[in-house]
């Protein structure tokens, strides 16, 4: 039975140690109560201290909790460029043992490609067993574990996460773990510049940011028009490849964010899709149509001309029409004679509406520069 | 003289000493228990059943919610389970800090042993807060370095998820300082004290044969007096390499097992310090870099045990060549050393029964599965 130790032995305990006399084992019992005591009116703030009180008063103090802690899953999303991290890849779906992840991926309106964003992604709160598995093997470091623990609620199916309420902020984030973010920023930031080019529209911006996202429609419409109208760039639209985020297209994108803060107006739905590779001339002339008419009419309410052609398209081709009208009506643009070599069809109308959200946008950055 | 009959009486699945949703069918002649039958099942979660549809990682967090006082030790279990099936290699690091952490569990598991024990005994909650004081500590070390205190999900195959963070160290530290003194503090409190002894000395005696018969294992076994730690008798990890002794008691009754586990928490101290000493020069990282998480073990079947704080965990898995266990199946030790209750409590007083129900140390989480 006994069993070959190479080292260490066995014990055997000693059931009796000193001679006591009866009642001294309850006395020696009662000290170290008693010593608890006396030592809870002083506070513990040191691990090697066994007397003391190391508690706090919870609702109103709070531990500060380690970088690591893990509770429930987040999203994150750039603060800058307003773009989610994720790319809808699933791995965090597919590891997640009570199966709780559920991601729709974007998919390109026009093309039915798929796009490395996801459209909706739902955390079942209720059922995540706060693993830590899905941020661990997320490769875009875009799911992290949050900090946040009061969320107790008799409200069950509120706990069905979805993609507008799991969305955090990077900022959000260095905030409770600075460390970890820290490890992980090169390679997300990279991999998110990677995300972003190829995610057309405003297919991967956080749903929330609307200001963000209208800017880049007012940009997508204009550049999309421009390259539309025959690929010649004016000089002065913001008409870079949309999604690099070279400091003149930060310029740009300021300027257009200007223009849509003049402009005012037309809440944008969120999630509408809008396509402008500059392949798909087609919506993006659509819209430019719309633009002009709507600038020719000068003030009217939002142009509410049937179009017949996929509803997502023209829903999208209004939505920047409006908006194209509206900023070039608030801001005051004249048209500019800029050459652009035709080619069939609206080409003309494509051009103007073009030139005329170019105006806007400039004539608001040179506003701003004034101020 | 009067008349008596038996009296057949349900304790539990809902009774405060019963540690969990379990029942005790017990048969009382007056206050003497003549027969009792343990009941399981009231926690029933499909563990295995699930295991068998997850894949090898996936059922990782799951053995989490076994015991749950000590999801490092199941953790290490299950890992060395797969480990083996596959033939993953564990840095020499990663083996340090596993150890690390299962030796940590083994003493946060008996402080909060003891505390319900003696709660058990009617002595309130005196010893628990002192015991959940130290584990709490422990606990915090727990959350800073896996991300949560209890559900700790911190072993990979391979080595483990995150190396230490900055400021484990240094507590780490503070904490062994105050170790000694609060294990020495709870053997002023309860050794000899007059009615602990009362409670505890000669009641719910465990005999060697019959232990060994029932495959008892952990505390209660070596309060039984059979020296059996499977860190001794099947070196795994690197215990090989680490200086600690086993504590036996020498009569088997309750109060043999408190020593036995008073006596368990100071050797883990000293293995903590050994493994202290030691991690600076380990070789490796945290964990394997080559292991693969989403393993395919070859088919075959594999058993791998470790001695947790309450005895013998140990995995069974079955492979079949795909991502999922074929079978899965947990050796729990509060369920084995559970079977030999109705022995231990036959002709003790009913009182005398919840503390030997105590001094067995189950969760109920690992009991049912
Ligand atoms: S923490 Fe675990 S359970 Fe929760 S969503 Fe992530 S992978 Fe799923
Ligand atoms: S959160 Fe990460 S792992 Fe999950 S789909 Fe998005 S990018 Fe992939």
């Amino acid at each position: 039975m006994t069993i070959e130790m190479q080292r260490g032995s066995v014990i055997v305990m000693d059931r009796r140690r000193g001679k006591l006399r009866a009642g001294q084992g309850l006395l020696q019992g009662l000290k170290v109560v008693w010593d608890h005591w006396a030592g809870s009116f002083r506070t513990n703030d040191n691990f090697s201290k066994i007397h003391g009180t190391f508690t706090v008063e919870y609702p109103d103090e709070r531990l500060p909790m380690p970088q690591a802690y893990r509770n429930m899953p987040v999203l994150l999303f750039d603060d800058e460029s307003g773009h989610e991290l994720c790319t809808g890849c699933y791995q965090c779906q597919r590891i997640c043992p009570p199966q709780v992840i559920h991601i729709t991926q974007a998919k390109d309106p026009v093309t039915g490609k798929m796009v490395p964003a996801a459209t909706e992604f739902i955390i079942e709160y209720d059922a995540c067993m706060s693993c830590g598995f899905c941020a661990e093997v997320c490769p875009f470091d875009s799911i992290k574990m949050d900090h946040v623990y009061e969320l107790s609620t008799a409200d069950r199916v509120s706990l069905t996460m979805r993609k507008t309420q799991l969305n955090r902020p990077i900022s959000y984030y260095t905030g409770i773990a600075p460390d970890l973010w820290a490890e992980a920023q090169a390679g997300a930031m990279k991999k998110l510049q990677g995300s972003i080019k190829r995610r057309p529209d405003v297919i991967g911006l956080a749903a929330s940011l609307t200001e963000k996202i209208k800017a880049r429609r007012l940009e997508l419409a204009a550049a999309g028009q421009v390259a539309g109208g025959g690929g010649q760039e004016a000089g002065v639209a913001p008409a870079a490849p949309a999604a690099k985020l070279t400091p003149e297209e930060k310029a740009a994108k300021l300027a257009a964010m200007k223009a849509a803060k003049q402009a005012g107006g037309a809440p944008a739905p969120a999630e509408a899709p809008v396509e402008l590779s500059p392949a798909d001339a087609k919506a993006a002339k659509l819209a430019a149509i719309k633009a002009a008419n709507a600038a020719k009419q000068a003030g009217a309410a939002p142009a509410e001309a049937p179009v017949e052609l996929s509803p997502a398209d023209a829903k999208a081709a209004k939505l920047a029409a409006i908006k194209a009208a509206n900023a070039a009506k608030q801001a005051g643009a004249v048209p500019a004679p800029v050459e652009v070599p035709s080619t069939p069809l609206d080409a003309k109308a494509a051009r103007l509406a073009a030139i005329k959200a170019a105006n806007a946008a400039k004539q608001a950055a040179e506003q701003s520069n004034n101020e | 003289m009067l008349k008596t009959e038996e009296l057949q009486i349900n304790i539990g699945p809902q009774h405060p000493s019963t540690h969990g949703v379990f029942r005790m069918l017990v048969t009382v002649d007056g206050e003497t228990v003549t027969d009792l039958k343990p009941v399981f099942g009231y926690l029933h979660r499909n563990h295995e059943q699930i295991a068998e549809v997850n894949t090898y990682l996936q059922n990782m967090p799951y053995t989490d919610r076994l015991d749950y006082f000590n999801a490092m030790a199941n953790n290490q279990a299950y890992a060395m389970a797969v480990e083996k099936m596959v033939g993953i290699e564990v840095p020499e690091r990663a083996e340090y800090l596993r150890v690390l952490m299962v030796e940590l569990t083994r003493i946060l598991n008996h402080a909060g042993a003891l505390g319900f024990l003696i709660n058990d005994m009617g002595a309130w909650q005196t010893q628990l807060a002192f015991g959940m004081r130290e584990r709490e500590k422990i606990l915090d070390l727990f959350e800073s370095v896996s991300g949560a205190r209890l559900m700790c999900n911190y072993f990979r195959f391979g080595g483990v998820a995150r190396d230490l963070p900055p400021d484990f160290m240094p507590r780490l530290k503070d904490l062994l300082v105050a170790m000694p003194a609060f294990v020495d503090e709870m053997e002023r409190l309860l050794r000899e004290n007059e009615i602990l002894l009362q409670r505890s000395e000669g009641i719910g005696i465990l005999p060697k044969d019959l232990a060994l018969a029932y495959s008892v294992t952990g505390p209660v076994l070596r309060g039984s007096g059979v020296a059996y730690d499977i860190r001794r008798a099947e070196p795994y990890s690197i215990y090989d390499r680490l200086d600690f002794d086993i504590p036996v008691g020498s009569v088997g009754d309750v109060y043999d097992r408190i020593l036995v586990r008073i006596e368990e928490m100071r050797q883990s101290r000293r293995i903590i310090e050994q493994v202290i000493a030691q991690l600076p020069d380990a070789q490796g990282g945290h964990i394997n870099p080559k292991a693969r998480q989403n393993v395919r073990p070859p088919v075959g079947d594999v058993y791998a045990r470790v001695e947790t704080p309450k005895g013998e965990l140990g995995f069974y898995l079955v492979s079949d060549g795909s991502s999922k266990p074929y079978r899965y199946k947990v050796r729990a030790p509060s369920f084995i050393n559970l079977t030999p209750l109705g022995d231990m409590c036959r002709g003790y007083k009913v009182a005398d029964m919840v503390v030997i129900l105590g001094s067995i140390d189950i969760v109920m989480g690992e009991v049912d599965r």
